[in-house]
């Protein structure tokens, strides 16, 4: 086979070539870039709505058999529905958002409202709210505000979940731990981690237990730390609320425990990404911080034992709060905000539809409707239902403002810094330094 | 048209070796007078796709580069600076291109070391090589899936079947995939162990070489290794760098081994963030589209001149077949 | 003796290189039979108890569309890419190998240079141009580009392989009077076809593969493909389906290994013929 021609004396050619594409081509495509059309969708008859999530099987199901319904109520329109796994979901999002907009319906992740609705791709929902084309007296006022950028009412909660710990009331007992309340605290929490270790059980491929999955990678797990303590995450849209001597505090903790042996290995949190692969699925912990909705997914992987518990306190003070599970936005250039509104309303409020949605995105945000579906809630899904009413009535601060835009890469940013502290490549005060440089860049920018 | 009279040496141009010889220089003239439409018939599809899906693109993201783009908002002009942040405040950036090339100097050889040898073994089998060379590819028709990265974590991590089998030869490696200096060699590996592509060509290559060349070295006493150091790395030397040319290329842009394997985040603690990988993380995940295009105009940089590079060094390696027997 | 096990040992060499190259997919095929409690945790090749449940949930498809119709999907796609990478590459490969133009050589290093860029950053760009053409949601997007020579990989090797025939058929053909169009698809086509077999098999494969583009472009999941409802199985957010993922998977890559047995032979037995054996 000849030789590949790329020659060297090409070089100055080829480049002036793009330079001159580059000047001419560049604009115009730039210009498009913010012109935006409306979402994809052909009209033959009547309207055709698209709506699009994330989500399992379960999720897929129960949302078609709503969305059926919600076609055989409003005649001559259709609902084109599309439902993919999270990675792909906000790849897919964000390049629909920046070529040319999102569907008229979209699912959107806590974490997006602050970019979607600052950067227009979401359509403002006041008025809709104000004449009650989308009611929303049954549902929390702290938790709609989630769904709320600078003031305005972007999105609506479409589940409640709040954090705890999934732990294994076996070894707890064996460790002669008592069965954690909603006042615990951090120390109980660390104490017990140690105890738990120190019963020297073995796994399955026969490496010691521990007693919870490292915290330390997630962000999460801060903010619970943080709240207890009367902190928070941010400040502001461009500013955190917290300082480097909070965060390497927290970080000394978690190192520490990692450590002396009482919370899993590195190369074991590094690999979590699902209940399976977490190191208490994998049986080497006998606890794993974790939402109320997957809960059921430890039982039935692990057993009955394992039981849902509040997350540690500060003296008290619960640092965990109901947080929507996913909101429910409206694309911007939707072709028909009426008929949007009219679904968004169906999808939160309709009792059938939350019938037939059950808890497949936590609870519902409708209280009626959640009132009315957890009579039908069984084992562990019970379980959480009931834990949630617990915290409720033990008192939990109301939620946050959506976080700011940088904060999906701050996210990451956590995990990777925390990373490196595991991995011995950096002490927790470097660490929480660097990480603060990195996260404040990231907000003013 | 200067680009047909003037040819160098180790000819780069597109019709250079097979044709050789003064004689067809004349013809060619001749050709260059010829009507030009016909060409652009034939070129038209590849025209349209070139400047609408490739050039106006490209265009966009060289201009992105000099902008701050968050995918929402118009993009804002900012001159250079996504260029000089990259270079003097972005201490991942630089271990990216770290990682990077230490992906490159040991996937690439390896894999086509890998591919030349199976290509060798199986140019010497007699019957039954149409079975292997479809089993010795099976790998390659997988791609990088999430169930394949699967499988791979499980073979690398703890107790999985590569760790043991070190193991009994002495070596203990712990698992690979949680071990931030081990990481990247799970994802070295998988690139190797999908060797298909080169393989073929290789086999392609030798094949072309005539048997009659090894039959008169054997009849000169020429044993194996002295026929393979003289026969058939001169003759297959131009596929060798065909294959050294688009491995690298490829290599260099390596992203769903190491997407599929860590997750997506190039982990653990950044030991797997391979250029292209940091590029769509700042690009899609943070919303710094315009970064990731200073970034992506960079990697294409540092690729041509990399090629080039290995252009100017084939001159000294590369023997061509088709100029020697013009002669 | 001597000689028969000479003549064994690249047998030998080959089974056994085989035998540790094959074993991640027997692992994969292992692992599609295996329990749920298995799937992630077991350190076995040999399931624990063969769980044929894996297969019976994976081929009752995803989102309510069978397997068949994703299948049905991805085979449309992958014969439309075929079909456009194998005229629109040949083509524009001709033009380079075998006609002269101005600006001939600017072209070629632009079309080689475009194998240089990350394809993440064209992306949006490309969306952009798909949504303003309405092509969104539909198979074009995926197709399209292939009838527009755009994968120059394959462009490149045709104008490799024609730049190896010998040009004596052409130039006769031509004293004939035969126009380049005639050339082409005559003379030069038919002895390119080598060429022209291993870039379908290529194409076939690596669309059948192409995870990323889909996922952009498609919407309705009546539209998916096999390699897109593959991953609706494992939702890190939501609960998962291990098993019946790799069952699927091991599903989704039979096609092609069926297609890959039957045209092999031509792939590398067509590399290697130069054109006038082809």
């Amino acid at each position: 086979m000849p030789e590949p021609p790329i020659g060297r004396r090409r070089h100055p050619s080829r480049r002036s070539v793009l330079a001159a594409a580059g000047a001419g081509l560049g604009t115009a495509l730039a210009a498009s870039l913010t012109a935006c059309s409306s979402a994809s969708g052909g009209e033959s008859r009547g309207v055709t709505l698209t709506i699009a999530w994330w989500g399992n099987d379960d999720r897929a199901e129960r949302t078609q058999r709503a969305l059926r319904l919600f076609e055989k109520e409003h005649p001559g329109v259709t609902v084109q529905a599309s439902n993919s796994d999270f990675g792909s979901y906000m790849q897919k999002l964000a390049t629909q958002a920046a070529g040319g907009g999102i569907p008229d319906l979209a699912q959107l992740d806590y974490r997006q409202i602050s970019q979607y609705a600052g950067g227009g791709a979401l359509l403002p929902l006041d008025s809709a709210v104000r004449d009650k084309r989308i009611r929303t007296a049954d549902i929390d006022t702290d938790l709609l505000r989630t769904g709320t950028f600078g003031g305005k009412q972007y999105a609506l909660p479409m589940g409640r979940g709040i954090t705890g710990f999934a732990y294994d009331t076996k070894m707890f007992k064996k460790a002669g731990l008592r069965t954690p309340r909603p006042d615990w605290t951090w120390q109980e929490w660390a104490e017990a981690n140690r105890r738990i270790a120190a019963l020297g059980l073995k796994s399955p491929d026969g490496r010691p237990v521990t007693g919870a999955n490292d915290g330390g990678v997630n962000e999460d797990v801060f903010e619970t730390w943080l709240r207890s303590r009367g902190g928070k995450l941010y400040a502001s849209q461009t500013r955190l609320g917290f300082s480097e001597d909070d965060l390497t505090e927290f970080w000394t903790l978690c190192d520490d425990l990692r450590r002396s042996g009482a919370t899993a290995e590195p190369k074991d949190t590094v690999q979590a990404v699902s209940i399976e692969t977490s190191p208490m699925g994998r049986g080497l912990a006998a606890s794993d911080y974790t939402w109320d909705a997957p809960f059921p997914g430890y039982t039935d992987l692990l057993g009955d034992q394992v039981r849902f518990c509040p997350c540690p306190t500060t003296d008290g003070r619960q640092g965990s709060y109901f947080k929507p599970s996913m909101l429910l936005g409206i694309g911007a250039n939707t072709r028909h905000p009426e008929e949007a509104v009219q679904l968004a309303d169906f999808l939160t409020n309709d009792p059938r539809a939350g019938a037939i949605l059950g808890f497949t995105r936590s609870t519902p945000p409708n209280k009626a409707t959640a009132r009315r579906v957890a009579k039908t809630l069984e084992g562990s899904e019970l379980q959480i239902y009931r834990y949630a009413q617990d915290m409720e009535k033990y008192g939990l601060d109301a939620p946050p403002a959506a976080p700011p835009r940088g904060d999906v890469a701050i996210q990451i940013a956590f995990k990777r810094q925390y990373q490196r502290i595991a991995y011995d490549l950096a002490s927790p005060r470097d660490a929480a330094r660097e990480f603060i440089d990195e996260a404040e860049r990231e907000l003013r920018s | 048209m200067s680009t047909v009279s003037t040819r160098s040496p180790a000819s780069t141009d597109p019709d250079s070796a097979p044709e050789g010889g003064a004689p067809q220089r004349t013809g060619r003239r001749r050709t260059v007078r010829d009507k030009q439409w016909p060409a652009y018939v034939f070129l038209s599809p590849w025209m349209i796709g070139a400047g609408v899906l490739t050039l106006a693109p490209m265009a966009v993201s060289l201009y992105l580069s000099f902008t701050d783009y968050n995918l929402f908002d118009p993009p804002e002009w900012v001159g250079l600076r996504n260029y000089t942040e990259m270079f003097t405040e972005d201490p991942r950036y630089w271990r990216s291109v770290g990682t990077t090339l230490l992906y490159v100097v040991v996937a690439v050889p390896l894999k086509l070391a890998f591919a030349l040898g199976v290509a060798m073994l199986l140019k010497n089998l007699g019957r039954g090589r149409s079975f292997y060379r479809s089993a010795f590819y099976a790998p390659s028709l997988l791609g990088a899936s999430m169930s394949i990265a699967l499988v791979w974590k499980a073979l690398f991590n703890d107790g999985g079947s590569v760790p043991e089998a070190l193991g009994w030869i002495g070596i203990d490696t712990g698992g690979w995939v949680g071990n931030t200096d081990l990481a990247v060699f799970a994802v070295v590996l998988l690139t190797v162990w999908q060797f298909g592509a080169p393989m073929v060509i290789f086999l392609a290559g030798l094949q072309q070489i005539s048997p009659d060349l090894y039959e008169a070295a054997a009849l000169d006493g020429a044993g194996r290794w002295r026929q393979f150091v003289s026969i058939t790395v001169p003759m297959l030397s131009p596929v060798v760098f065909f294959n050294l040319v688009l491995e690298t290329i490829q290599s260099f842009q390596v992203f769903t081994p190491a997407f599929a394997i860590s997750g997506g985040d190039g982990g653990p603690a950044d030991s797997t963030n391979f250029y292209t990988l940091y590029l769509y993380e700042r690009g899609f995940t943070a919303s710094h589209m315009g970064y990731a295009s200073a970034m992506a105009w960079m990697l294409l940089i540092a690729i041509a001149v990399i090629t080039a590079i290995l252009f100017r060094t084939s001159r000294s390696w590369v023997f061509y077949a088709d100029e020697e027997g013009g002669r | 003796m001597n000689l028969a096990v000479k003549r064994r040992l690249p047998h030998v060499a080959a089974a056994l290189g085989l035998l540790v190259l094959l074993y991640p997919l027997a692992w994969l095929l292992a692992t599609s039979l295996k329990p749920a409690d298995e799937v992630l945790t077991s350190l076995d090749l040999w399931p624990g108890k063969l769980e044929w449940s894996n297969y019976t949930t994976a081929l009752e498809g995803v989102s309510g569309i069978s397997v068949g119709r994703l299948l049905g999907n991805t085979v449309l796609i992958a014969t439309g890419a075929v079909i456009g990478n194998v005229l629109s590459c040949s083509l524009a490969a001709y033009a380079f190998a075998r006609l002269r133009f101005r600006m001939r050589g600017v072209m070629f290093g632009f079309m080689v240079a475009t194998l240089m860029l990350p394809h993440h950053v064209v992306l949006i760009p490309q969306y952009i141009v798909f949504n303003q053409l309405g092509m969104v949601d539909t198979y074009w997007p995926l197709i399209l580009p292939k009838f527009l020579a755009t994968e120059a990989f394959f462009v490149f090797l045709i104008v490799q392989f024609m730049r190896g025939l010998p040009r004596e058929l052409e130039e006769s053909a031509r004293i004939d009077g035969c126009g380049p169009f005639r050339t082409y698809w005559s003379i030069t086509l038919p002895l390119s076809r080598p060429a022209l077999i291993t870039t379908a098999i290529f194409t076939f494969i690596w669309t059948w593969n192409d995870f990323f583009t889909q996922m952009i472009y498609l919407f309705a999941p009546e539209k998916f493909t096999i390699t897109l409802a593959l991953r609706s199985f494992v939702d890190t957010s939501s609960m998962s389906a291990y098993g019946p993922m790799f069952a699927m998977s091991v599903i989704s890559v039979l096609p092609i290994v069926l297609f890959f047995f039957v045209f092999q032979r031509y792939l590398v037995q067509g590399m290697a013929t130069s054109g006038l054996k082809g």
